[in-house]
Protein backbone atom coordinates (compact mmCIF):
# COMPACT_ATOMS: atom_id res chain seq x y z
CA UNK A 1 0.00 0.00 0.00
CA UNK A 2 2.81 2.55 0.73
CA UNK A 3 4.49 1.49 -2.49
CA UNK A 4 1.24 2.30 -4.46
CA UNK A 5 0.64 5.65 -2.13
CA UNK A 6 4.62 6.39 -2.93
CA UNK A 7 4.78 5.95 -6.44
CA UNK A 8 1.33 7.40 -6.85
CA UNK A 9 2.97 10.54 -5.22
CA UNK A 10 5.86 10.24 -7.06
CA UNK A 11 4.18 10.50 -10.57
CA UNK A 12 2.77 13.42 -9.30
CA UNK A 13 5.56 15.20 -8.57
CA UNK A 14 6.81 14.03 -12.06
CA UNK A 15 4.19 15.33 -13.78
CA UNK A 16 4.01 18.78 -12.29
CA UNK A 17 8.17 18.92 -12.41
CA UNK A 18 8.09 18.29 -16.27
CA UNK A 19 5.22 20.39 -17.32
CA UNK A 20 7.07 23.32 -14.77
CA UNK A 21 10.16 22.75 -16.96
CA UNK A 22 8.69 22.83 -20.14
CA UNK A 23 7.17 26.44 -19.41
CA UNK A 24 10.09 27.83 -18.73
CA UNK A 25 11.44 26.01 -21.58
CA UNK A 26 8.55 27.87 -23.58
CA UNK A 27 8.91 31.22 -21.37
CA UNK A 28 12.65 31.10 -22.28
CA UNK A 29 11.45 30.81 -25.99
CA UNK A 30 9.78 33.42 -26.19
CA UNK A 31 11.85 35.71 -24.58
CA UNK A 32 14.29 34.74 -27.05
CA UNK A 33 11.98 34.95 -29.93
CA UNK A 34 10.73 38.26 -28.79
CA UNK A 35 14.22 39.89 -28.48
CA UNK A 36 15.06 38.52 -31.81
CA UNK A 37 12.12 39.84 -33.67
CA UNK A 38 12.68 43.10 -32.07
CA UNK A 39 16.30 43.54 -33.32
CA UNK A 40 15.25 42.16 -36.89
CA UNK A 41 12.25 44.74 -36.36
CA UNK A 42 14.99 47.80 -35.55
CA UNK A 43 17.19 46.77 -38.20
CA UNK A 44 14.17 47.12 -40.94
CA UNK A 45 13.06 50.38 -39.81
CA UNK A 46 16.72 51.77 -39.72
CA UNK A 47 17.02 50.15 -43.46
CA UNK A 48 14.25 51.39 -44.30
CA UNK A 49 15.07 55.01 -42.65
CA UNK A 50 18.42 55.22 -45.01
CA UNK A 51 16.02 53.95 -48.07
CA UNK A 52 14.12 57.04 -47.38
CA UNK A 53 17.29 59.36 -47.03
CA UNK A 54 18.62 57.80 -50.37
CA UNK A 55 15.23 58.65 -52.20
CA UNK A 56 15.00 61.94 -50.74
CA UNK A 57 18.27 62.39 -51.64
CA UNK A 58 17.59 61.45 -55.58
CA UNK A 59 14.71 64.73 -55.27
CA UNK A 60 11.66 62.29 -54.37
CA UNK A 61 8.64 63.32 -52.65
CA UNK A 62 8.87 60.66 -49.66
CA UNK A 63 5.39 61.67 -48.07
CA UNK A 64 4.37 58.72 -48.83
CA UNK A 65 6.88 56.87 -47.99
CA UNK A 66 6.26 58.18 -44.39
CA UNK A 67 3.09 56.79 -43.37
CA UNK A 68 4.00 53.11 -43.13
CA UNK A 69 7.09 54.27 -41.84
CA UNK A 70 5.56 56.31 -39.27
CA UNK A 71 3.62 53.32 -38.44
CA UNK A 72 6.28 50.71 -38.45
CA UNK A 73 8.31 52.98 -35.70
CA UNK A 74 4.84 53.20 -33.76
CA UNK A 75 4.77 49.39 -33.52
CA UNK A 76 8.63 49.09 -32.56
CA UNK A 77 8.12 51.47 -29.97
CA UNK A 78 5.03 49.25 -28.00
CA UNK A 79 7.35 46.18 -28.79
CA UNK A 80 10.39 47.72 -27.50
CA UNK A 81 7.87 49.09 -24.35
CA UNK A 82 6.52 45.57 -24.08
CA UNK A 83 9.47 43.61 -23.69
CA UNK A 84 11.27 45.83 -21.15
CA UNK A 85 8.04 45.19 -18.84
CA UNK A 86 8.44 41.57 -19.48
CA UNK A 87 5.26 41.18 -21.69
CA UNK A 88 7.15 38.95 -24.80
CA UNK A 89 4.29 37.79 -26.52
CA UNK A 90 2.71 41.46 -26.59
CA UNK A 91 6.38 42.39 -27.57
CA UNK A 92 6.82 39.43 -30.36
CA UNK A 93 3.57 40.54 -31.50
CA UNK A 94 4.40 44.29 -32.04
CA UNK A 95 8.00 43.64 -33.38
CA UNK A 96 6.09 41.11 -36.22
CA UNK A 97 3.71 43.87 -37.40
CA UNK A 98 6.42 46.31 -37.55
CA UNK A 99 7.73 44.12 -40.03
CA UNK A 100 4.80 43.24 -41.64
CA UNK A 101 4.54 47.56 -42.66
CA UNK A 102 7.77 46.85 -43.81
CA UNK A 103 7.15 44.63 -46.22
CA UNK A 104 7.98 46.32 -49.68
CA UNK A 105 9.10 49.23 -48.64
CA UNK A 106 12.69 49.16 -49.80
CA UNK A 107 11.11 48.11 -53.58
CA UNK A 108 8.84 51.68 -53.24
CA UNK A 109 11.72 53.53 -51.91
CA UNK A 110 13.68 52.56 -54.81
CA UNK A 111 11.13 52.93 -57.00
CA UNK A 112 10.61 56.44 -56.22
CA UNK A 113 14.25 57.11 -56.03
CA UNK A 114 14.30 55.91 -59.62
CA UNK A 115 11.53 57.86 -60.84
CA UNK A 116 13.58 61.08 -59.01
CA UNK A 117 16.36 60.39 -61.03
CA UNK A 118 14.63 60.03 -64.21
CA UNK A 119 12.59 63.39 -63.47
CA UNK A 120 15.94 65.23 -62.51
CA UNK A 121 17.16 64.58 -65.74
CA UNK A 122 14.25 65.39 -67.61
CA UNK A 123 14.18 68.72 -65.52
CA UNK A 124 17.38 69.32 -66.59
CA UNK A 125 17.09 69.32 -69.80
CA UNK A 126 14.11 70.56 -70.27
CA UNK A 127 14.42 73.55 -67.87
CA UNK A 128 18.19 74.09 -67.90
CA UNK A 129 19.91 72.65 -70.78
CA UNK A 130 17.12 73.01 -73.21
CA UNK A 131 16.55 77.30 -72.10
CA UNK A 132 20.46 77.80 -72.47
CA UNK A 133 20.84 76.22 -76.09
CA UNK A 134 18.28 78.61 -76.89
CA UNK A 135 19.23 82.00 -74.90
CA UNK A 136 22.84 81.21 -76.92
CA UNK A 137 20.67 80.28 -80.45
CA UNK A 138 19.12 83.71 -80.09
CA UNK A 139 22.17 85.85 -79.66
CA UNK A 140 24.02 83.97 -83.08
CA UNK A 141 21.01 84.42 -84.84
CA UNK A 142 21.13 88.53 -83.55
CA UNK A 143 24.39 88.40 -84.52
CA UNK A 144 24.06 87.27 -88.08
CA UNK A 145 21.33 89.49 -88.44
CA UNK A 146 23.55 92.12 -87.55
CA UNK A 147 26.16 90.99 -89.54
CA UNK A 148 23.82 90.87 -92.38
CA UNK A 149 22.01 93.94 -91.68
CA UNK A 150 25.85 95.91 -91.73
CA UNK A 151 26.87 94.76 -94.76
CA UNK A 152 23.68 95.84 -96.54
CA UNK A 153 23.85 99.47 -95.06
CA UNK A 154 27.56 99.62 -95.89
CA UNK A 155 26.73 98.11 -99.66
CA UNK A 156 23.97 100.58 -99.70
CA UNK A 157 26.02 103.73 -98.32
CA UNK A 158 28.83 103.11 -100.75
CA UNK A 159 26.22 103.12 -103.32
CA UNK A 160 24.88 106.44 -102.37
CA UNK A 161 28.33 107.58 -102.41
CA UNK A 162 29.34 106.73 -105.63
CA UNK A 163 26.28 108.15 -106.79
CA UNK A 164 26.56 111.28 -105.18
CA UNK B 1 24.97 112.40 -98.45
CA UNK B 2 22.07 113.31 -96.58
CA UNK B 3 20.86 109.67 -97.53
CA UNK B 4 23.81 108.12 -95.95
CA UNK B 5 23.51 109.71 -92.80
CA UNK B 6 19.80 108.58 -92.82
CA UNK B 7 20.98 105.37 -93.06
CA UNK B 8 23.79 105.57 -90.76
CA UNK B 9 21.04 106.74 -87.76
CA UNK B 10 18.99 103.69 -88.85
CA UNK B 11 21.65 101.50 -88.36
CA UNK B 12 22.68 102.56 -85.27
CA UNK B 13 18.79 102.56 -83.84
CA UNK B 14 18.48 99.40 -86.03
CA UNK B 15 21.71 97.70 -83.20
CA UNK B 16 20.02 99.77 -80.49
CA UNK B 17 16.83 97.50 -81.30
CA UNK B 18 18.07 94.69 -81.84
CA UNK B 19 20.42 94.60 -78.77
CA UNK B 20 17.12 95.20 -76.97
CA UNK B 21 15.02 92.13 -78.58
CA UNK B 22 17.53 89.94 -78.27
CA UNK B 23 18.43 90.67 -74.88
CA UNK B 24 14.66 90.59 -73.82
CA UNK B 25 14.51 87.52 -75.64
CA UNK B 26 17.29 85.40 -73.74
CA UNK B 27 16.50 86.82 -70.45
CA UNK B 28 12.35 85.38 -70.81
CA UNK B 29 14.13 82.03 -72.90
CA UNK B 30 16.68 82.06 -70.25
CA UNK B 31 14.39 82.17 -67.19
CA UNK B 32 13.50 79.08 -66.02
CA UNK B 33 17.30 78.18 -65.75
CA UNK B 34 18.17 81.31 -64.26
CA UNK B 35 15.39 80.36 -61.53
CA UNK B 36 17.07 76.93 -60.53
CA UNK B 37 20.85 79.54 -60.91
CA UNK B 38 19.89 82.35 -58.73
CA UNK B 39 18.93 80.89 -55.67
CA UNK B 40 20.05 81.70 -52.10
CA UNK B 41 21.49 78.55 -50.52
CA UNK B 42 19.24 77.71 -47.14
CA UNK B 43 22.20 78.65 -44.13
CA UNK B 44 19.48 78.21 -41.69
CA UNK B 45 19.11 74.33 -40.05
CA UNK B 46 17.14 73.56 -36.90
CA UNK B 47 13.90 71.45 -35.61
CA UNK B 48 11.17 73.16 -33.73
CA UNK B 49 9.50 70.89 -30.59
CA UNK B 50 6.32 72.44 -29.37
CA UNK B 51 3.40 71.59 -26.46
CA UNK B 52 0.15 73.45 -27.12
CA UNK B 53 -3.12 73.39 -25.79
CA UNK B 54 -6.75 72.04 -26.96
CA UNK B 55 -6.93 75.20 -29.14
CA UNK B 56 -3.44 74.91 -30.32
CA UNK B 57 -2.42 78.15 -28.19
CA UNK B 58 0.25 78.64 -26.07
CA UNK B 59 -1.94 79.49 -23.68
CA UNK B 60 -4.64 77.58 -21.34
CA UNK B 61 -2.32 74.68 -20.00
CA UNK B 62 -3.32 72.63 -17.31
CA UNK B 63 -1.39 73.29 -14.10
CA UNK B 64 -3.72 72.48 -11.20
CA UNK B 65 -4.08 68.39 -11.60
CA UNK B 66 -6.04 65.81 -10.06
CA UNK B 67 -5.81 62.52 -9.49
CA UNK B 68 -7.51 60.12 -12.54
CA UNK B 69 -8.36 63.23 -14.00
CA UNK B 70 -7.64 63.01 -17.84
CA UNK B 71 -5.76 66.49 -19.78
CA UNK B 72 -4.98 67.22 -23.49
CA UNK B 73 -2.40 68.72 -25.06
CA UNK B 74 -0.56 68.42 -28.93
CA UNK B 75 2.70 67.77 -29.01
CA UNK B 76 4.90 68.74 -31.70
CA UNK B 77 8.09 68.84 -34.22
CA UNK B 78 8.79 71.05 -36.91
CA UNK B 79 11.85 69.70 -39.16
CA UNK B 80 13.89 72.56 -40.76
CA UNK B 81 17.19 69.79 -41.09
CA UNK B 82 17.77 70.06 -44.90
CA UNK B 83 16.59 66.21 -44.85
CA UNK B 84 14.30 63.90 -43.41
CA UNK B 85 14.72 63.35 -39.33
CA UNK B 86 14.22 60.07 -37.62
CA UNK B 87 12.78 61.48 -34.23
CA UNK B 88 12.63 60.46 -30.46
CA UNK B 89 10.82 62.42 -28.26
CA UNK B 90 11.45 60.54 -24.39
CA UNK B 91 8.90 61.40 -22.31
CA UNK B 92 10.10 62.33 -18.67
CA UNK B 93 8.69 63.40 -15.34
CA UNK B 94 10.67 64.67 -12.35
CA UNK B 95 10.10 66.58 -9.15
CA UNK B 96 12.13 70.08 -8.30
CA UNK B 97 15.05 68.09 -7.26
CA UNK B 98 15.44 66.28 -9.91
CA UNK B 99 17.82 66.80 -12.83
CA UNK B 100 16.46 68.77 -15.53
CA UNK B 101 17.61 70.00 -18.88
CA UNK B 102 19.93 72.47 -19.73
CA UNK B 103 19.64 74.84 -22.58
CA UNK B 104 22.73 76.43 -21.95
CA UNK B 105 24.83 73.27 -21.15
CA UNK B 106 22.97 71.73 -23.87
CA UNK B 107 22.75 68.21 -21.94
CA UNK B 108 19.54 66.34 -21.34
CA UNK B 109 17.86 65.58 -18.14
CA UNK B 110 19.29 61.89 -16.55
CA UNK B 111 15.94 60.85 -15.16
CA UNK B 112 15.45 57.71 -16.63
CA UNK B 113 12.76 58.13 -20.01
CA UNK B 114 8.80 56.42 -19.17
CA UNK B 115 7.78 56.47 -22.39
CA UNK B 116 9.59 57.53 -26.34
CA UNK B 117 7.54 58.54 -29.16
CA UNK B 118 9.29 57.94 -32.72
CA UNK B 119 8.64 60.23 -35.55
CA UNK B 120 9.62 60.38 -39.11
CA UNK B 121 9.03 63.89 -40.56
CA UNK B 122 9.91 65.03 -43.53
CA UNK B 123 12.72 68.33 -44.22
CA UNK B 124 10.29 71.23 -44.27
CA UNK B 125 7.33 69.13 -42.96
CA UNK B 126 5.82 68.73 -39.43
CA UNK B 127 4.58 66.43 -36.93
CA UNK B 128 1.49 66.43 -34.44
CA UNK B 129 0.62 64.09 -31.64
CA UNK B 130 -2.44 64.54 -29.78
CA UNK B 131 -1.65 63.60 -25.96
CA UNK B 132 -4.52 62.19 -23.84
CA UNK B 133 -2.44 61.52 -20.08
CA UNK B 134 -3.85 61.69 -16.22
CA UNK B 135 -1.47 60.82 -12.98
CA UNK B 136 -2.24 58.31 -9.96
CA UNK B 137 -1.20 59.43 -6.71
CA UNK B 138 -1.74 60.27 -3.39
CA UNK B 139 -0.66 62.31 -0.63
CA UNK B 140 1.70 60.41 2.49
CA UNK B 141 1.04 61.89 5.54
CA UNK B 142 4.13 59.79 7.09
CA UNK B 143 6.94 61.21 4.76
CA UNK B 144 4.47 65.00 3.88
CA UNK B 145 5.07 64.39 0.33
CA UNK B 146 3.34 63.36 -3.11
CA UNK B 147 3.84 59.76 -3.39
CA UNK B 148 3.09 59.41 -7.36
CA UNK B 149 2.58 55.31 -8.73
CA UNK B 150 1.26 55.74 -12.31
CA UNK B 151 1.25 57.51 -15.00
CA UNK B 152 -1.17 57.00 -18.08
CA UNK B 153 -0.09 58.31 -21.60
CA UNK B 154 -2.22 57.97 -24.73
CA UNK B 155 -3.75 54.63 -23.03
CA UNK B 156 -0.52 53.16 -21.87
CA UNK B 157 0.13 52.86 -17.90
CA UNK B 158 3.42 54.17 -16.94
CA UNK B 159 5.32 53.27 -14.01
CA UNK B 160 6.27 56.14 -11.41
CA UNK B 161 6.43 54.27 -8.24
CA UNK B 162 9.52 55.71 -7.00
CA UNK B 163 8.30 59.56 -7.81
CA UNK B 164 7.87 61.73 -5.13
CA UNK B 165 7.10 65.12 -5.06
CA UNK B 166 7.97 66.90 -1.89
CA UNK B 167 5.97 70.40 -0.86
CA UNK B 168 6.98 73.85 -2.23
CA UNK B 169 6.45 76.00 1.00
CA UNK B 170 7.07 79.43 -0.87
CA UNK B 171 5.25 78.63 -3.77
CA UNK B 172 2.63 76.45 -1.87
CA UNK B 173 1.95 73.62 -4.40
CA UNK B 174 3.52 70.02 -4.89
CA UNK B 175 5.21 70.83 -8.38
CA UNK B 176 5.66 68.12 -11.04
CA UNK B 177 7.37 68.62 -14.23
CA UNK B 178 6.20 66.28 -17.07
CA UNK B 179 8.81 67.23 -19.87
CA UNK B 180 9.66 65.79 -23.61
CA UNK B 181 13.22 65.86 -25.04
CA UNK B 182 13.97 65.46 -28.54
CA UNK B 183 16.25 63.12 -29.73
CA UNK B 184 17.52 62.31 -33.24
CA UNK B 185 19.14 59.35 -35.27
CA UNK B 186 22.48 60.02 -36.69
CA UNK B 187 22.95 57.46 -39.44
CA UNK B 188 26.32 58.03 -39.90
CA UNK B 189 26.66 57.34 -36.47
CA UNK B 190 23.85 54.89 -36.11
CA UNK B 191 23.06 55.86 -32.65
CA UNK B 192 20.22 58.91 -31.15
CA UNK B 193 21.62 62.38 -30.33
CA UNK B 194 20.49 64.33 -27.88
CA UNK B 195 19.12 67.65 -30.34
CA UNK B 196 19.26 70.10 -27.24
CA UNK B 197 15.43 70.47 -27.73
CA UNK B 198 12.80 70.20 -24.87
CA UNK B 199 9.65 71.78 -23.76
CA UNK B 200 7.84 70.46 -20.49
CA UNK B 201 4.81 71.30 -18.26
CA UNK B 202 4.31 72.28 -15.01
CA UNK B 203 2.06 70.79 -12.44
CA UNK B 204 0.78 71.37 -9.15
CA UNK B 205 -0.73 67.76 -7.68
CA UNK B 206 -3.43 68.75 -6.19
CA UNK B 207 -4.48 66.71 -2.87
CA UNK B 208 -7.70 67.29 -2.33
Amino acid sequence: MSVLKFSFVLLVFLGLASQLSVSIVLAQTSEAEAASALATSENAVFSAYQAVLKAEEAGANISSLLVPLNEAGWFLNHAQIAFKSGDFDSALEYATQCQEELNGFATDADVLKENAIYEHYMDFFVNVAGPIVEAVSVVCVSLIIWFFLKREYGHAGSVVDESS
Amino acid sequence: MVMLEVLLMSLHEYRVLLMAITGILVLLIASPALSRLLVFPRTEYFTELWVLDLNHKAENYPFNVTRNHSYNVFLGIGNHLGHCAYNLIEVKFRNQTQSAPNSLNRTYSSVPALYNITAFVEDEGTWELPLGFSFEYYYSEMFSCVKLSNLTLNGVNLDLNNYAIKWDSGKKVFLGNLFFELWIYNSTLGSFQYHERSVGLWFNMTTF
